[in-house]
């Protein structure tokens, strides 16, 4: 056998090693999180119940349901709509975990954009996971995904992307965004179909309330903030004076009503439910960042976003204690109770939600203590 | 489901892993081997819907 044969073969061994190893990483992110809900938890469906279509496609994911003893309100909270935004997706298994409702009703999507959490964006040089230990001494285990559906799932992209309702221009890979779809298309692509969706079970189940939980670099204007349409300002600003009470500074930002497909947007004028859409300070999705793991994304804690506050580039403060989970997904948490407080005086349709923590406890603990 | 367009990328994605294995294999250069075999691993990953 010649010596060019020999090599090829023997480069062809390590490429089969490579690959087995590295497409069993990536097959492995395919794997669903385990959720443990609450004992409270009354019913699971799944997304496809309001779009048939989405069955057996990774765009179809749990709803978890708290039905109170009591008729009243209707609430839903959608994590994990970016999945590289882990204290969004984090708050809501917090919910789905530990919530009771006495009166009302409680709709949490923890992960939104299924799809998005089977791959990270390239280049980014993004954990696979995050990791919790609970109470129990149990390690539970996240994936940290992307921004945008998986293009195994949803391809190719367009050069440009025209948001199906308003004719809105943006760039191609925004085609893959969930929070550039709303209201979504039945007939559309899997992002559309997924956007409609849940807009459809807004509209059938009459949810009057809907957060969802986002972070943002710190070098995004909208940050720290609340992002509230039209319908939900006043409530809204009530629900802000008790945040300042617990010592959380939230701005409150009105929704651009020429920015099109995001919940805050679309969910207000296209359904009957008043949207809110809440961002922490996450530095491993920054421009600005060290280096990229898994502590980066836990404890926010970075020497180059530390330097670029002290030069005043930041929209958020930053020190060296940086911006743990604890304290995001605890802004997130108390966000979602002060916010329905508010609601329920203002629509007299109340949702009571107990036994979740408030800012207070989260910043006090781990966010391990909290899951089962 | 795959569509008509990801059948079509498939097709010449198999073409283009072919004539890189083919050049892996006919390559006298060892450094030249190396280079064909690194274009391969993400041919094979994206061939079979894996990345």
């Amino acid at each position: 056998m010649k010596k060019h044969t020999i090599t090829a073969l023997l480069l062809t061994v390590v490429v089969a090693a490579v690959c087995v190893y590295s497409g069993n990483l990536f097959l492995s992110l395919r794997a669903d999180d385990v959720i443990i809900p609450s004992k409270d938890l009354t019913e699971v469906r799944m997304l496809s119940d309001y779009l048939p279509k989405l069955k057996g496609t990774r765009g179809d994911t749990a709803i978890y349901i708290f039905k109170g003893e009591e008729e009243g309100g209707k609430a839903l909270v959608l994590g994990g709509t970016h999945p590289n935004e882990p204290s969004s997706y984090t708050s809501a298994v917090i919910l789905v975990e530990n919530a009771k409702v006495t009166v009302g009703t409680l709709y949490v999507i923890p992960q939104a954009a299924r799809s998005a959490f089977t791959h990270n964006d390239s280049q980014e040089a993004s954990p696979l996971y995050v990791h919790f230990e609970n109470s129990k001494g149990e390690v539970r285990k996240f994936r940290y995904g992307s921004r945008a559906v998986n293009p195994i799932d949803q391809w190719p992209d367009p050069d440009v992307y025209e948001h199906a309702s308003s004719g809105q221009l943006l760039s191609g890979s925004e085609t893959r965004n969930l929070n550039r779809a709303y209201p979504g298309r039945e007939d559309g692509n899997l992002t559309e179909q997924v956007a409609f969706a849940i807009t459809e079970m807004i509209k059938k189940e009459n949810i009057g309330l809907t957060f969802d939980l986002h972070e943002a670099s710190p070098e995004y204007p909208v940050i720290n903030a609340t992002v509230a349409h039209e319908k939900s300002m006043d409530f809204a600003a009530f629900g802000l004076f008790e945040l300042d009470m617990y010592g959380i500074d939230m701005a409150l930002e009105p929704s651009p009503v020429n920015l099109h497909g995001l919940t805050h947007r679309e969910l207000g004028d296209y359904t009957d439910t008043y949207p809110l859409l809440m961002e922490t300070a996450n530095a491993s999705q920054g421009r600005l960042r060290g280096a990229t793991n898994e502590k980066l994304a836990l404890d926010g804690k970075d020497k180059f976003y530390v330097s670029a506050g002290e030069l005043g580039m930041l929209y958020v403060p930053y020190d060296e204690n940086g911006h743990p989970i604890e304290e995001r997904v605890g802004r997130h948490l108390q966000g979602v109770l002060s916010y329905t407080a508010a609601y329920n005086d203002f629509s007299g349709t109340p949702i009571v939600i107990e036994n979740v923590p408030m800012y207070e406890e989260m910043i006090a603990a781990k966010v391990g203590d909290y899951l089962n | 489901m795959l569509t008509p367009i990801t059948i079509v990328y498939l097709v010449i994605l198999a073409c283009v892993l072919a004539l890189v294995v083919w050049n892996l294999f006919t390559e006298k250069k060892f450094t030249n081997q190396i280079t064909a075999a690194m274009v391969t691993i993400p041919l094979i990953l994206r061939l079979l819907l894996i990345k």
